[in-house]
């Protein structure tokens, strides 16, 4: 039997990637999309093995939400980064400081 | 869902009803008839009122098995965001004229993210609480890019990542909050903090820093902040009226109720971390708004100042103290309408207001105009008589209540320091001289619907007794 | 009560309609709308007023609108409608809507009509909230507003400088006034917890029992407080020492001179007194000052009115010498006939000044006495109502000066209180001096060979300007007769319990008419007549005979006993070198330097280092928020 805590340290591992992704990626935006779906999918292993351990459905359920929500998300970041590829040419996260100071 | 429920849910089944109407009407109808997706929202949302008011004066119901509440301050909220979704769907008319094939897509996420808000202000569930405020934060980040230009596309992008990163500190927040209260729903976990043994206390904690990130981010408090000065730039002005206005009621309110409620075991906590939150908002808003000649940026700092004197309200943990955050937010979401509605009137056809500059001798271009923004200033400054300076009389005598004069001290010379930008604003607009003094020309329904926005703020700031007392009531009962 | 409410609200919409929107709607429909909105406030005035007087209503003190409240303090809009403020309020309108009308013809080459009626009926609004209130702070706010109108109407015609400067020292004047007074209602509200009428009246009693110690001599609190808000009366009713802004106050346009110099806000003081006489009744020290300082300027304000050439400085020193009365007359308890006294003044002045008003029109602008003489026959109906009006300002019997006048003074000859026998010889001798200053200037303008540069063309002014001279008149002349049993004899009286009554004389109007034949004030009153006529129409070289001879004193009086020489070398040379002093060192040093510029260079310098850490870059800001949740995180754990 796998202990909880190891549950939590794989999760917060994740999310701490997924913040360091988010922090060190100069270059990609879709890279930074991943990164946003790593967050969601740590929390997603948290509220698993919560609900497993403690035996209450309700930590299965919100993950269900939270899959549709991210699907949403990502749709919409997609069509944004769509947007600015036509506008600049680039996804370059390092070109995206017009809008500064 | 029983019949009980159903008339509970009454406004915000009509938005969302509506917002489904938008969307065939907008597939079938062609560009021309534009028009009439922008009336079907304004009169879904004047019906909403109605219904809204209806439920004034109700006693505190639960529907949806308790996920979703309605008491007074939801019913009084829920008004207000509906005021401002009308006032702002107003202030996008000239927008609507000019880019008629945005109209449907507009008006649709428009409601959606109105539905959004108002479904915030009644959550009483870790569920519903988050899918609601994805409700309201989607249809934002795709608003902020619907011109699809490049600065709309980058304000989108960065709103979009920062957003759904806030969100996911808030998920895993409240995954830990979860974890140690085997609960979702805000009563029970109220009930099961108590009696937490230490380690779980501890994870719990973690839990509510990690929330009180996510809902800061919502704010716009520093330092989660500094997503608002870049889109507030980018976006499209009729946006950033509802952006900057209505989510901010609707977080609120979200706001006490999760914390004055659930989170009640550690007030002493959480106190102190919106008490820093709050200088730090107030301190680094007024004074990097000092230096901004971009009037969105400028009022975009400003908004962080402001949340900060807000949240002073809200952290005295008294129902005084809450009913002052909540006047204070009422005339906030105002005072940001007005502010930015103004911008769009002052603008017309080939002329977008956005520095100082531009607004330089609009006295002589349009003395009316240049008195509502003077009236718009002088409350955002807090200067009498107008809403603002009473929203602040009413955090700062809440923070005096509870002995914490320092904090009250601090506020006010934040305060005095802000006078400075809102007032080099009326400078600008009465004292300095205009290369062109063309008088300017503006569509009478944007001038109607600022003058009757500002006449609001200075009606207000003359008898706010009965807003005050409608606030006082939601909290002391 | 809706009755007040719309008299207040009348004035008030349209001095902002007519303010705000002057322009588009041009000059006439502005003064019409203006003149109708007193008009009917008079109207409504005069239904309260038959209300409470004839059919008895018994008096109203209410909270309207509660405006904020803030732990005890209750800032409140409320109103206090009894039999006095009723009559005030009569008053008030009756003048202001006559000097509406009267101003369409003196106002009428003026270009900027619209803001002179559209500052009048606010003054108008602003008296009559001061009139209603029932707590200080409304009492306050009408306070100032009808000052802020006072010194806005003087400076009316800001082109000229001496306006300029007239509105700015009445500004200042007032300043000081206002502040003791202001600190007087801090001092009620710290010892009372509230800022009512009422509230203070019912402490009034224990507050006279309290005793503090003030710059080392135990004082009542009462008399201090009572003291405190007697400055700002004094400030308002141009009282020695504070009178030096009334005759200055000329300057405006002369309607004004006779609404709010004259005829109402210079009374509020008067006012004030009378409203609180609960408290003055119970602090005699107050009530002795309040009487020597009104006996005091009625003298001697009385006595520079001989030496003016201005036909309206003329009639000013009078207003501050009848002022002088009125206050005299409330320090003498004798609140019922300084009221009363005010009352009638009201009228004659205001009839005194319109005249005057006339005369300077039909001159085209003179005031100088020494170019006038001779105009009784030129200007027929303003002479016989300047008549008028001097007959009841020197209190011929039976007009209605007499009686208010003789009330006073057979009030303070009754008392005996400290100062009361210097008060009754002051009051007593400047009826001497009234009948000569008033008499002089009735000769000098109307009688005396002509001086007029172009007589041929000097005619009878509009109907506009005469007719409110006509109305005027009749109660110059009658409403002493009228109201001298309702107001003074009767007991109880028309003013019922809003005051404090404690003087009855127990004649009938007709017998005290005669009997004033056997008192010294009526044969010291015809003796001024005859001095007048004496020096002015019989032997006009007499006057110059006595400034050669009497230089000195000639001098002092022109030189109005220096209080603007006093004034200028004490608080405006004083003043400047203490500021010279603040700003040579403190401001410039300390402040500007230390102060200002260096938080200003500091904020400066943390809103560019805000600005930097706002890159524009993605991944810095999620570090700055990573950075922020670890700190909260940290420190909470």
């Amino acid at each position: 039997m796998i202990s909880l805590s190891a549950f939590l340290w794989i999760s917060s591992l994740l999310f701490a990637i997924g913040i360091a992704g988010m922090i060190i990626n100069r270059h990609n935006l879709v890279v930074l999309l991943m990164c946003i779906e790593l967050l969601l999918l740590s929390v997603n292993t948290n509220f698993v093995a919560f609900s497993h351990y403690l035996n209450n459905i309700d930590g299965k359920i919100f993950v269900f939400f939270i899959l549709a929500v991210a699907a949403a998300e990502t749709a919409v970041g997609l069509a944004i980064l769509m947007v600015l590829y036509r506008q600049r040419g680039t996804i370059e996260i390092d070109k995206m400081d017009v809008l500064n100071g | 869902m029983n019949i009980v429920d159903f008339h509970i849910l009454l406004p915000e089944i009509l938005v969302l009803a509506m917002a489904a109407l938008v969307l065939v009407i907008g597939l079938f109808s062609g560009r021309k008839q534009s028009s009439i997706s922008y009336t079907l929202s304004q009169i879904s949302l004047l019906i909403s009122v109605v219904f809204v008011w209806n439920q004034i004066g109700m006693p505190t119901l639960y529907a949806l098995h308790n996920m979703f509440i309605l008491d007074a301050a939801t019913t009084l909220s829920k008004l207000m965001i509906l005021i401002c979704a009308i006032f702002s769907l107003a202030y996008a008319k000239p927008f609507f004229n000019e880019n008629p094939e945005k109209t449907h897509d507009y008006c649709l996420l428009f409601l959606f993210s109105v539905s959004g808000m108002m479904m915030l202000v009644s959550s009483n569930h870790l569920i519903p609480m988050y899918l609601s405020l994805e409700l309201l934060s989607l249809p934002l980040y795709a608003l902020v890019t619907i011109q699809r230009t490049g600065m709309n596309a980058e304000a989108g992008m960065k709103y979009f990542a920062m957003g759904a990163f806030a969100s996911a500190l808030l998920l895993y927040g409240i995954s830990l909050v979860y974890g140690a209260t085997a609960s979702l729903s805000l009563s029970t976990i109220a009930n099961s903090l108590q009696l937490l043994q230490t380690q779980y206390s501890t994870m719990a904690l973690i839990g509510l820093v990690f929330i009180v990130a996510g809902l800061a981010f919502k704010f716009g408090a520093a330092p989660f902040h500094q997503w608002s000065p870049d889109i507030y730039q980018g976006a499209p002005t009729p946006v950033i009226t509802l952006l900057g206005s209505a989510p901010k009621i609707a977080v609120l309110i979200m706001a006490i109720r999760l914390f004055s409620q659930s989170f009640v075991t550690f007030a002493a906590h959480w106190q102190m971390i919106w008490i820093a939150v709050a200088i730090a908002s107030m301190a680094l808003g007024n004074i990097a708004a000092i230096i901004q000649n971009n009037l969105r940026r400028m009022l975009a700092y400003s908004s962080i100042a402001h949340m900060g004197y807000m949240l002073l309200g809200f952290v005295t943990q008294t129902p005084g103290g809450n009913a002052a955050a909540l006047f204070y937010v009422f005339a906030y979401a105002l005072m940001t309408l007005a502010g930015f509605g103004a911008l769009i009137v002052a603008s017309n056809q080939g002329f977008e207001v956005e520095n100082i500059e531009d607004l330089r001798g609009l006295n002589s271009r349009s003395p009316w105009i240049a008195f509502m923004i003077l009236i718009v200033m002088f409350s955002l400054a807090g200067i009498p008589p107008s809403v603002g300076f009473f929203a602040k009389v009413g955090v700062l005598e809440a923070v005096m209540s509870v002995h914490m004069t320092w904090l009250a001290v601090l506020a006010l010379i934040f305060a005095i320091i802000g006078c400075y930008y809102y007032i080099r604003v009326v400078k600008a607009m009465y004292f300095e001289p205009v290369e062109d003094a063309s008088p300017l020309y503006s569509s009478w329904g944007g001038k109607v619907i600022l003058s009757l926005n500002s006449l609001i703020i200075l009606l207000l700031g003359i008898f706010p007794s009965s807003l005050i007392d409608l606030c006082r009531a939601v909290y002391f009962s | 009560m809706t009755y007040a409410l719309y008299i207040l609200l009348f004035p008030l919409f349209a001095g902002s309609l007519v303010g705000i929107f002057g322009k588009p709607l041009r000059a006439l429909p502005s003064q019409l709308l203006t003149t109708l909105g007193v008009a009917i406030s008079f109207i409504l005035s005069a239904i309260l007023f038959y209300q409470f007087i004839f059919l008895n209503h018994a008096p109203i003190n209410q909270v309207l609108y509660s405006w904020a409240v803030a732990d005890q303090l209750h800032l409140n809009i409320g109103f206090m409608i009894d039999r006095l403020s009723v009559m005030m309020a009569l008053v008030v309108t009756f003048v202001s809507l006559l000097v509406h009308i009267y101003s369409f013809g003196y106002m009428y080459d003026d270009p900027s009509k619209q803001r002179f009626f559209s500052y009048i009926s606010l003054f108008t609004f602003m008296m009559l909230a001061l009139i209603f209130a029932n707590n200080f702070l409304l009492l306050f706010f009408g306070w100032e507003g009808v000052g802020l109108m006072s010194y806005l109407l003087i400076g009316f015609w800001f082109q000229k400088d001496s306006a300029n400067a007239a509105s700015m020292k009445a500004f200042l004047v007032n300043r000081i006034a206002d502040f003791l007074f202001l600190v007087g209602i801090a001092g009620v509200f710290a010892y009372t917890h509230s800022l009512e009428f009422s509230q203070a009246f019912i402490a009034a009693p224990s507050l006279a029992q309290t005793s503090i110690t003030l710059f080392g001599h135990p004082a009542s609190v009462l008399t201090v407080l009572c003291l405190l808000i007697f400055c700002g009366a004094m400030g308002k009713s141009a009282q020695m020492p504070l009178h030096v802004w009334l005759p200055e106050s000329m300057e405006g346009p002369t309607p004004i001179s006779a609404l709010i110099h004259a005829a109402t806000m210079v009374t509020a003081g008067i006012y004030l007194v009378a409203r609180l006489s609960p408290m003055y009744q119970l602090s005699p020290t107050a009530l002795s000052v309040v009487m020597i300082i009104g006996a005091t300027s009625a003298l001697f304000m009385g006595i520079l009115g001989l030496v003016q050439t201005d036909i309206k400085r003329v009639v000013a020193y009078s207003t501050l010498s009848q002022l002088g009365y009125m206050m005299a007359g409330a320090g003498a308890s004798a609140y019922a006939a300084s009221i009363f006294h005010l009352f009638t003044h009201a009228c004659f002045k205001a009839l005194l000044f319109l005249a005057a008003g006339s005369v300077i029109i039909a001159l085209h602008h003179e005031q100088d006495m020494r170019k006038m003489g001779g105009l009784a026959r030129k200007l027929p109906i303003t002479y016989i109502t300047f008549l008028c009006g001097a007959l009841a300002l020197i209190a011929l019997p039976p007009t209605s000066g007499f009686y208010s006048k003789d009330s006073i003074i057979d009030a303070v000859q009754q008392l005996n209180a400290v100062g009361s026998s210097y008060t009754y010889w002051c009051l007593t001798l400047g009826v001497f001096i009234t009948a000569l200053y008033t008499f002089r200037c009735f000769f000098l303008v109307f009688h005396t060979p002509t001086r007029v540069d172009d007589p041929a063309h000097v005619h009878e002014t509009s109907s506009t300007m005469w007719i409110p001279l006509i109305i005027l008149a009749i109660p110059s002349l009658a409403l002493g007769y009228l109201l001298f049993k309702p107001l003074i004899i009767d007991s109880p009286s028309w003013f019922g319990n809003s005051i404090v009554a404690n003087h009855a004389a127990l004649q009938t109007a007709a017998a005290m008419a005669l009997d004033s034949l056997s008192h010294l004030p009526f044969w010291l009153m015809l003796a001024g007549v005859f001095t007048a006529w004496l020096c002015y129409v019989r032997f006009p070289k007499l006057p110059t005979w006595f400034a050669t001879r009497l230089s000195l004193i000639y001098i002092v009086l022109v030189d109005k006993y220096g209080f603007d020489r006093l004034n200028d070398f004490v608080f405006v040379k004083g003043t400047r070198k203490l500021s010279q002093f603040f700003f040579a060192i403190v401001d410039v040093k300390v402040i500007d330097e230390g102060a200002v510029h260096g938080s200003g260079k500091l904020i400066a310098y943390l809103s560019q280092w805000a600005r930097k850490l706002q890159s524009g870059y993605l991944y810095q800001y999620v570090l700055v928020m990573i950075l922020g949740l670890l700190v909260l995180l940290f420190w909470q754990i």
